[in-house]
Formats: C-alpha cells, sequence, structure tokens
C-alpha cells in the first residue's frame, strides 16, 4: 500500500503544478474515486436484490395475497414458517429435489473428471473436441428442456428409438415424461447432458493445475500408475471437484427453467423440485405471504452454501 | 520469521487456540452441511421441521466467524 | 521440447494411451452433440418427416418450419386460395399446398428482437458497473471489501423465484412489470455480480506499475484509468460482455413470470408455437436453431476464457 499513497501524493502534486479546467476531478483522491466506482453497483444490487429480500421478509409473516391487494394485511408470525416446515408434501418436494441434485451431481462428477482425465492426455485435436463438448453448458436451459420434450416423445423422438433400438423394446412401450417411476430420471439425463462439461472444464483446470515434478518424483520413486492416481491426481484435483460439486449443488437444489419446460413437475409431483413448487404457490395460487416465507427457507439454504462456495473458491484461487 | 514467535505461540491457551477462525468456520460450515441434509432427508419429518434453524444458525456463525482474526 | 526429450520424459502418455484416450473423447463428443443436430435436422423437415417413425436421417429439406415460425396461418378453402391468384413467396406457396394462407407475421421476430435488446442493453450496463467496481476493488483499500465482494456474489446465488416474488410487485407498484426497461435493470443486477468478480480478476492481472508510471507523467488516476487500464483490460472486458449476453439471452425464469407481451424474450415464446393438432416441432425447432446459433458462436469465441467465467474468476488455468 506504501507505493500507493507515495504515488498518489505524485498525482496531487502534478495536479497543483498543472492547472486545468479538469482540475476538480483530477484532484478527486483516492478513496472518494473508489466510492464513486463502487457505490453504482452496490446501489443497483441494493435496490433490485436487497430492498426485494428485505420485502420478502416482511411479507412471509403476513397473509398477504399478491392477486388480492385490497385485504387488509394481518401479520401472522412465524405461522407460515411452521406450516411449511411440517407440511409433508413440501418435504416431499424437498426429497424430488434431493434426488435430482444427488443423482446428477453424482453423475456429472463421474462423468466429468473421466472426460478431464482424458483430455488431460493431450490428443491431437483435443482443443476442438473440448469446446464441442462445452457446447450444451452454454445454452438456454429453458429451450434445452423444450427440445427435449421432443425427442422424449414416446412415437416420434429419437430418445425413445435409441433406447428402443439398443434394448428391442417398443419405441412407444414407454414414456420418459409420463411415467411416474422414469420422470425423475428423465431430468437426471438432461440436467447431466448439459452440466458433465462444467465438471469437465473445472476438473481439467485442477488436473492441469498439478506439478509435472510431483508425477516425475513418483515415477522416480516407482510408484505404480494407480497409486499415483489415488495419492498424487485425485488428493491434488480435489479442491476444484469440491468447487464443481458445491457450484451444481446450488445450482440444482434451485433447478427451475429446464425442469419447467420438461415435465412442469409432473407426473402429478413426482419431478415436483422445490422451486417449481414456490412457482406454483407464488404464481399459480398466490398465495404470496405463504410463498414468501418458503422463498426465505430456500434463499437462507442457498446463502449457507454460497458461504461454503466461496470458501472453496478462495481455496483454489491460492494455488 | 523472528525466533520469538514461537514461545509466544506456545504460550496461548487451548481456548485461545480453539476459538481462531479456522476450526470455527469448519464448525459453521458442518453445522450448514447437517442442515442441508436435514432439509432433504427422507427418514425424518423433525430433522425437517428444524433443518431450516439449523442452516439458518451455521449461515450466521459463518458470518460472524468470518470476522474472527485468522 | 524437440520430439526426444518427450518420448523420454515419464509424464508425457504413450501414443497409445493418446490415442485410446482421443476417441473416447471423440464418442462422448458425438453422442452429446446428437440432440443439438437432431434438432437442428428438424427445422429442416417437412411436419411429416419430423414426426414420422422410425425418425429419418434421410429427408428432402423444407423451409416449412422457418415459414410457420415466421407467419400466422389461415385454413381456407381450395376455391378461396383458387381465386387468389398465383401466391406471393415461397412461404405462401407452402401454406397453400396445405390450404392455408399466409395472415401475417408471426411474434418470433419481436420476441428476437426484445431478446436482443434486453440483452445487450443490460450487458452494456453491467459491464460498464462492473468494470468501474472491479477498479475500484482491485486497487483501492476498500473497507469491508471481501465482505462487500460475497455480498455482490451472493445476489447471483439467489434462487430466481424466491427473487422474482417481490420483484414482481415492486414492478408492479413503479409500473415496470412488462416494459423492457425493467428486464434490462433485472438482468443487469443479475449480471452485474458476474462482471465484478470477472473483471476484478482481469484487472488484478494488469500491472499496477504501468499506471503509476502514468501517473507519475502527469495523469491523474482517473486519466490512468481511463487511458492505461481499459485499454489493457479490453480482452477481459469483451470475455465479460459475452458472459453477461449469453446469460440475458439465454434466462428464462424471470422472463416467465415478469413479462407476458411487450418485453416477453424468446426463451418463454419459443415452446408455445403451436400449430395445427400440438406442438409444430419443425417450427420450434426453427426458432431453438436460430435462437442458438448466436450462443454456439460466442462460445467458439470465448472457448480460452470459459473456465474463468464459470468461476467467477478465480481459477485462470
Amino acid at each position: 500500500m506504501n507505493e500507493l499513497s507515495a504515488s498518489s501524493r505524485i498525482t496531487y502534486r502534478a495536479v497543483m503544478v498543472r492547472p486545468g479546467v479538469a482540475r476538480r476531478i483530477r484532484g478527486l483522491s483516492d478513496r472518494t474515486l473508489a466510492w464513486l466506482f463502487i457505490t453504482p453497483t452496490i446501489v443497483l444490487l441494493l435496490a433490485i436484490n436487497i430492498f426485494p429480500l428485505l420485502w420478502t421478509i416482511y411479507l412471509s409473516f403476513t397473509n398477504y395475497r399478491a392477486n388480492r391487494a385490497n385485504v387488509p394485511t394481518i401479520w401472522l408470525g412465524a405461522d407460515w414458517y411452521q406450516s411449511i416446515l411440517t407440511d409433508p408434501d413440501i418435504w416431499a418436494a424437498m426429497q424430488v429435489t434431493a434426488h435430482f441434485v444427488i443423482w446428477t451431481v453424482v453423475i456429472e462428477t463421474v462423468l466429468g473428471f473421466g472426460l478431464a482425465y482424458l483430455i488431460d492426455k493431450k490428443f491431437r485435436g483435443h482443443g476442438m473436441w473440448t469446446t464441442i463438448i462445452l457446447l450444451p453448458m452454454m445454452l438456454s436451459p429453458a429451450v434445452v428442456g423444450n427440445f427435449w420434450t421432443f425427442l422424449y416423445q414416446p412415437q416420434i423422438g429419437l430418445f425413445n428409438y435409441v433406447v428402443a433400438f439398443f434394448t428391442g423394446r417398443a419405441a412407444s412401450s414407454f414414456q420418459m415424461l409420463g411415467d411416474v417411476t422414469l420422470s425423475p430420471w428423465a431430468i437426471v439425463i438432461v440436467d447431466t447432458w448439459m452440466w458433465t462439461p462444467y465438471v469437465m472444464l473445472i476438473c481439467l483446470a485442477g488436473l492441469r493445475s498439478i506439478p509435472d515434478y510431483i508425477y516425475e518424483a513418483a515415477e522416480v520413486d516407482r510408484a505404480s500408475k494407480w497409486r499415483q492416481f489415488w495419492s498424487i491426481t485425485l488428493p491434488m484435483a480435489l479442491p476444484f471437484i469440491m468447487l464443481a460439486v458445491l457450484f451444481r449443488g446450488i445450482e440444482n437444489f434451485k433447478m427451475f427453467d429446464m425442469v419447467n419446460l420438461l415435465t412442469g413437475g409432473g407426473p402429478g409431483s413426482t419431478t415436483e423440485v422445490a422451486s417449481i413448487t414456490l412457482k406454483r404457490a407464488a404464481f399459480e395460487s398466490w398465495r404470496t405471504g405463504y410463498s414468501s416465507a418458503f422463498a426465505i427457507i430456500l434463499f437462507v439454504t442457498v446463502f449457507g452454501l454460497a458461504n461454503i462456495y466461496v470458501k472453496a473458491l478462495n481455496k483454489v484461487k491460492s494455488r | 520469521m523472528s525466533i520469538d514467535a514461537t514461545p509466544s505461540i506456545a504460550r496461548r491457551g487451548l481456548a485461545d487456540r480453539l476459538l481462531r477462525r479456522g476450526p470455527l468456520e469448519a464448525i459453521a460450515t458442518t453445522i450448514i452441511a447437517v442442515g442441508v441434509v436435514m432439509l432433504m432427508q427422507p427418514l425424518s419429518l423433525t430433522l425437517y421441521s428444524w433443518s431450516f434453524a439449523t442452516t439458518l444458525f451455521g449461515t450466521v456463525m459463518f458470518t460472524i466467524v468470518s470476522k474472527v482474526r485468522e | 521440447m524437440t520430439s526426444a526429450t518427450t518420448a523420454h520424459s515419464v509424464v508425457e502418455p504413450s501414443a497409445t494411451t493418446r490415442r485410446f484416450a482421443g476417441s473416447l473423447v471423440v464418442l462422448y463428443a458425438i453422442i452429446t452433440m446428437i440432440p443439438l443436430v437432431w434438432i437442428m435436422l428438424t427445422a429442416f423437415k417437412s411436419p411429416d418427416d419430423a414426426i414420422s417413425y422410425p425418425p429419418k436421417v434421410m429427408f428432402k429439406p423444407s423451409l416449412e418450419g422457418f415459414c410457420n415460425l415466421f407467419t400466422t396461418r389461415s385454413r381456407q378453402t381450395p376455391e378461396f386460395i383458387r381465386s387468389l391468384g398465383s401466391p406471393q413467396g415461397l412461404c405462401d406457396s407452402i401454406a397453400r399446398s396445405r390450404n392455408m394462407v399466409v395472415a401475417g407475421p408471426s411474434n418470433y421476430v419481436p420476441r428476437f428482437v426484445n431478446s436482443l435488446i434486453i440483452a445487450f442493453g443490460s450487458t452494456v450496463l453491467a459491464v460498464a458497473l462492473g468494470t468501474l467496481s472491479a477498479y475500484g476493488f482491485s486497487r483501492f483499500r476498500v473497507p469491508l471489501k471481501d465482505d462487500l465482494l460475497f455480498f455482490i456474489l451472493s445476489t447471483r446465488m439467489m434462487p430466481p423465484i424466491a427473487v422474482a416474488i417481490p420483484i414482481y410487485l415492486m414492478y408492479r407498484t413503479i409500473g415496470l412489470s412488462d416494459t423492457r426497461l425493467g428486464m434490462i435493470l433485472l438482468y443487469t443486477s443479475v449480471n452485474v455480480s458476474l462482471a465484478v468478480w470477472l473483471l476484478k480478476g482481469f484487472i488484478d492481472e494488469i500491472p499496477r506499475e504501468y499506471e503509476e508510471a502514468a501517473m507519475i507523467d502527469g495523469y491523474t488516476r482517473f486519466q490512468a484509468f481511463v487511458k492505461v487500464v481499459l485499454p489493457q483490460a479490453t480482452t477481459g472486458i469483451a470475455a465479460t460482455a459475452i458472459f453477461c449476453l449469453i446469460f440475458a439471452w439465454n434466462e428464462y425464469a424471470f422472463a416467465v413470470l415478469l413479462t407476458s407481451g411487450n418485453a416477453q424474450t424468446a426463451p418463454p415464446f419459443i415452446p408455445i408455437i403451436i400449430g395445427e393438432g400440438g406442438q409444430d416441432w419443425p417450427a420450434v425447432a426453427a426458432g431453438t436453431t436460430l435462437f442458438l446459433v448466436p450462443i454456439v458462436v460466442f462460445t467458439v469465441l470465448l472457448r480460452k476464457h470459459l473456465l474463468r467465467g464459470i468461476t467467477f474468476g478465480a481459477v485462470r488455468k
């Protein structure tokens, strides 16, 4: 920080020496400039994120309904929280979310790490193929969800045709999106298709951060490849894997767009992940107070996980 | 690093050593993780009911603890 | 490095390993591309080819999907159609072969334009705000810096539906619901967090000595920022802008909940393209294809910076 204050002193002297129209701007101290630069962002976030958040907290203690704004608002205390946290239906939605989060994260991590491990072998053309693999994660989840409904069509869909081709079952004998047991897996498949590249990319960075000399030392010690993998590769890539797992976990915990387009929560409520339950309560039955309380519960969970995520982020950064 | 630094660390009490950022942050992280697991586990409705309180406590603790000196 | 040293290096994988790894990755890449290629093929199929079983890989290309995407049509009697004279343009003749006439343009173009305006508007705002803040956080001692940075990041982590409830009420009160301005502000607030974190990483990498040298030459701090730091950060700013653009382009949850007509973007519109008797798959596929092409181009442009973007600037390779 010393050289910084020294340089600003020099600036100041320069301003004193040269009188000019821009003197007022030039005379700004670093401190003022710092606030000038940072304040607009903070103000925007306060207006669009924090003020609404505080409003949500307030609403979560009331019986407010957005479609009946004239009804006098009554303070309910923590009633909504109590009813949500004892409601077996919401609990069931959390388990649907858990199924989705756990399976997508596990499959994506295994596939993503495997792919990264293979790409790290630097075969010819690996750059181009990596870019191709990365494409799905850049696409709009909603549009992806929508076109997968086409692939999942029982009569005409490509997915059913391919499964039928390899298993010998009739293509119209199963419905990925209409079947109670298959639909939770249908959303897992699409999410895996879309987000495995994400995990792959981060794992690849982890693998590339391992310096060659460690492997060379292990080679000198005659450690087997298998041993090298378990005692060097995996432990050293672990912070990166954790980072990917946490981020995918958070993202899929609040998953809305793709699932909404694929199944809309159906059939019944077998794919009704938390965000879809929330959307139904907030924008279909207009129970604003109730859904605000639910939103706060989801928000606190995500916020807690975000703390851990930033910790993991800093760990990786120091590498 | 001067040589005197080592004895001064050794003179610190047990409480002083535990109340540092690292372990406290780890505890808060664990509480958050436990809260999230409680929220989504399929075994007990009671655990589910207490999940929010647990996560909230862990998050608040994490925020406070991250201010503690290193 | 010469080939001799490569051959002797213990950490370099052998040619066989490489070929094996390569073929597995290529296999995965091909499988993962099938859904995308399929949707792009479907865009050029006629409705009958699109829903045929078994699915057709070879087909006669048709622009009917694109015509149906851009137009609305009405069914007419053959006598009426014969009385109309010669068809105007390709789409009209395709429609007439199905006993229909083109009634007017569809809503796809306005939705696409909304997507463009909102995406570019929010990107410009987010990158401008983000660059200033990132410079502030990178170069100055800001009180509670880490807390502010975490606060900025956490706003991006919030579940969109949870944010949408109060935003819906707020926008309804101040008259911003279903307006482009409202969506631009909302997307800016989501993107600015990414922009700050990403750009802070990029600006951190520009040596302070450059500015200090400029300031010794008589520049003020602000001039040094504009004339020294900004040109150095061009790549970073461009990469950040593309990330913001992609997010705003792809966003669905806010768009479907907060817009209905005026400001609706393409993602909520594409799924509701309905033809006669159910979804008009070639038209949906055509809409999807047009919507995805810019993203494919951007991904190729961004490939060197993707890793940074998805880790908020933390992992730099």
